[in-house]
């Protein structure tokens, strides 16, 4: 067969360029594959056995902020700015005037309950007053995990929300789509940041800091997969409530004596 | 002072406003290409002849704005290194996956666009002239110098499709923007349907008006005659699609009044007292109401050229003010509101900022720029001084 | 097809090749293990340290026993120990790594006895005007062992 070498070069080119083209697509489809056949060994935790559940009592809140303090101090979350991964709220519902049939609710959260609430409204103004402490869902549905554009968080088979710090991009979508204000910016690692469940601790054993943390038993942990869990039966047997259940997420910090004031 | 700032109850995480002027002005900036696409599309689809003075005008106007769109996001991003995971990993749940693909995927319909209507151009420079710039025309050519008839018809039949499939990709390119926005539940204001067709809308009302604009600004710099037919088109067009907008800003506010859900009060609180001026001050009165008198006199009127193109500007200066008015009334309106619905922050822009004032600014003008330079590359001037 | 079209289409799929290239290298091998999200990830915040120990290992034989015998006694046997002395992880890996004294200010205290509104009446509270005289609290009661009636 008669060839030009100019021929030659061009057929040369594109069957190079074809090859190692098709070599790296179907390379890159297959290594994915198979790590996920082959999952690394799990050092003595098997994520497949638990479902992580979480209860709020709001009975029981004393409103000392312990718990707020002691998830700063083991997460490392700064102090000195605004931002926590779990919080305490104060709820103070006013009595009605003469004048008006409107519920008026005095709700604040000072440095997130960390340094404890002052009293500032007289006994006699007030009908009812309560502590609501606040953390993240970790949403069955989470619509931060839906938004994010890159995958950088996810939910894991034990039910824990989190979050991929060395791929996060920190374009903040999650923050903005998070309906319950779970989420922050952190400055210092430049990504999205919240509540774990101090899943560091959970898969050892241990119990979140700030359940650990409070005094009055307000705040409780337990495997969901485990009948004799003290939250599985709660869950089972109390008058529970979620935080806005109408939007889908499917949270899964289940509050007992959830009153209707609660944002 | 930060008492000042919040009012109500506010979650203690959403103390900091994340999304700055910096996110205005994306979609504000995707909105201006895609409108003068849009714009250049009436000519190139459509046919309508009197927009020819305009048409690959309105291409290399895009061109410009696109090249910069993506600057506000890089500034913004905590970790622009790894902006790139966005084209490698995009998460398909998420519509905000769709940037690197659909931005990709128009830019090259753009480019090929303006490389197909202007290669006649490009060849004929190449081939008279010398040295770097021989080198520069060559290359843009892609070293292929067949400018027959058969060459140029097939050109513009393969224009034609990439024109009509570059309509719905430009839709695509602000449309998911506003899609960005409409799919955030836990957003009152942000959470509606009908997003994506308002920012479409006000994209194509903001583009058109911009391509007036800067056509006459060339004219008066060049010294030549203004096309007072392709002026009036385009106000005629912007016109129409100004309607559009109005009737689905107005209609998503009334609907929202007519359910009357639970967020019902702090929307009402942020019309009446957060954004009450740039909202009905700015976006809807001056934005809006004024040009569509305007536009509607110079429509009813005859002869008076000169006084109808003053009123032709001064609406479309207006309009752009309102358009932007329209993104930061969305993007920081809704973050002015908390999710806890009983709270409001305020957003307080800062000039010398990563992401304050002075970067917006600098974004703006730099597609000026940049049109400049391109315009000196690839004149479009022989279209308009027929 | 005309030869200066397939030249722009050939350009075009060169970019997209070298783009796929470039993307098989760069994204982390076990992205997509598990989900749509990098594997690795999950492993690395199982790692993370710990810094709160929990009051059993305070307890531990050859630590402090004796107190905290004394404190799983009484009513503060809820309030763990490291809530008042500090994240204590790194002293019990270390006993020589000491924690910082516990604060025990009438303040302190009072973060969670004084007298608030919200609190639930049953919970032990004290209006810190009239009781206790201004002294620390611990003047009076032992706080590992409170309720000394």
């Amino acid at each position: 067969m008669d060839i030009t070498r100019r021929d030659f070069t061009k057929i040369g080119c594109k069957v190079i360029i074809g090859t190692v083209a098709g070599a790296t697509v179907i390379e890159s489809m297959i290594s994915n594959n198979v790590a996920a056949q082959n999952p690394p060994a799990q050092e003595g935790y098997d994520w497949e056995k638990h479902f992580w559940g979480y209860v709020v009592d709001t009975r029981k809140c004393i409103g000392c902020g312990r718990c707020a303090n002691a998830c700063k101090l083991e997460n490392k979350v700064p102090f000195d700015e605004e931002v926590y991964r779990t919080w305490v709220e104060r709820y103070r519902v006013k009595k009605t005037t003469a004048q008006t049939r409107e519920e008026e609710v005095v709700i604040d959260s000072p440095n997130g309950g960390i340094d404890g609430f002052e009293d500032n409204i007289p006994a006699e103004e007030l009908k009812k007053a309560f502590y609501v402490p606040k953390i993240c869902n970790h949403c069955d549905n989470a619509p931060c995990v839906q938004v994010c554009p890159v995958g950088a968080t996810y939910e894991t088979k034990d039910g824990v929300v989190l979050i991929d710090f060395k791929y996060c991009i920190g374009c903040r979508y999650c923050i903005q789509g998070c309906p319950y204000g779970a989420r922050y910016f952190n400055t210092e690692k430049g990504t999205a940041d919240k509540c774990t469940w101090c899943y560091h601790r959970i898969t050892k054993g241990l119990l979140p800091a700030c359940v650990q943390a409070c005094p009055t038993g307000a705040r409780k942990f337990g495997d969901l997969n485990d009948e004799n869990s003290e939250v599985k039966k709660i869950i089972d047997v109390e008058r529970i409530n979620l935080l806005k259940p109408d939007l889908g997420t499917k949270p899964k910090v289940y509050y007992v004596g959830l009153d209707r004031e609660v944002k | 002072m930060l008492e000042n700032l919040i009012w109500g109850y506010v979650y203690p995480n959403e103390s900091e406003i994340q999304w700055s002027i910096l996110i205005v002005l994306y979609p504000y900036i995707t909105g201006l290409v895609a409108g003068a696409f849009i714009a250049s599309s009436l000519y190139h689809v459509f046919g309508n002849k009197e927009l020819k003075p305009v048409a690959r005008f309105a291409l290399l106007t895009a061109l410009s704005f696109l090249c910069v769109a993506m600057l506000p996001l890089l500034v913004h991003l905590g970790r622009p290194e790894r902006g790139i995971e966005i084209m490698f990993t995009p998460h398909i749940t998420s519509a905000m996956s769709g940037f690197g693909y659909i931005f990709s995927f128009y830019l090259i319909i753009v480019l090929l666009e303006i490389w197909l209507s202007f290669r006649e151009d490009i060849v004929k420079t190449a081939l008279s002239s010398h040295g770097w710039k021989e080198l520069l025309y060559s290359s843009l050519a892609l070293f292929s110098f067949d400018i027959s008839e058969k060459a140029l018809h097939d050109d513009e039949k393969f224009a034609k499709k990439l024109a009509i499939i570059g309509i719905p990709s430009a839709a695509f390119l602000h449309g998911y923007v506003g899609f960005i926005f409409g799919g955030i539940k836990a957003n009152p204001w942000w959470s509606t349907p009908l997003m994506p067709i308002i920012f479409l809308m006000s994209a194509i009302v903001s583009g058109i008006a911009l391509l007036i604009l800067l056509y006459i600004i060339a004219m008066k710099f060049r010294k030549h005659v203004i096309d007072h037919k392709c002026v009036q088109s385009l106000a005629h067009y912007l016109w129409i699609f100004l309607i559009l907008d109005v009737t689905l800003e107005l209609l998503e506010i009334i609907s929202m009044k007519y359910a009357s859900r639970e967020d019902i009060d702090i929307i009402n609180r942020l019309l009446a007292d957060k954004i009450g001026f740039t909202f009905w001050g700015v976006q809807l009165f001056m934005g809006v109401f004024i040009p569509f008198v305007l536009l509607l006199l110079v429509s009813l009127m005859k002869k008076r050229e000169n006084l109808k193109l003053g009123m032709i500007s001064l609406s479309s200066v207006l309009i752009i003010i309102g358009v932007f008015a329209m993104r930061w009334n969305v993007v920081i309106g809704g973050q002015e509101i908390s999710k806890s619905l009983v709270g409001t922050l305020t957003y307080v822009p800062v000039f010398f900022s990563q992401e304050g004032v002075l970067p917006a600014i600098i974004i703006c003008i730099l597609p000026l720029i940049i049109l400049r330079v391109v315009t000196a590359i690839l004149p479009p001037w022989k279209d308009m001084e027929e | 097809m005309q030869p200066h079209l397939k030249r722009a289409f050939t350009l075009l799929a060169l970019v997209i090749i070298v783009f796929i290239i470039v993307r098989s290298i760069l994204v982390p091998a076990s992205f997509g293990q598990y989900g749509w999200y990098r594997g690795d990830s999950v492993s690395e915040l199982r790692s993370l340290p710990i810094n709160y120990s929990g009051s059993t290992s305070c307890g531990e034989e050859g630590c402090h026993k004796i107190i905290y015998d004394v404190w799983v006694k009484d009513r503060h046997k809820t309030v763990n120990c490291e809530t008042c002395h500090g994240p204590a992880e790194k002293h019990t890996l270390n006993a020589r790594e000491t924690l910082t004294p516990a604060d025990d200010s009438r303040e302190y205290c009072g973060k969670c006895h004084f007298k608030r509104l919200a609190r639930p009446e049953n919970f032990p509270q004290i209006d810190p005007e009239t009781h206790g005289q201004e002294l620390r609290c611990v003047y009076c009661h032992n706080p590992h062992k409170p309720w000394f009636i």
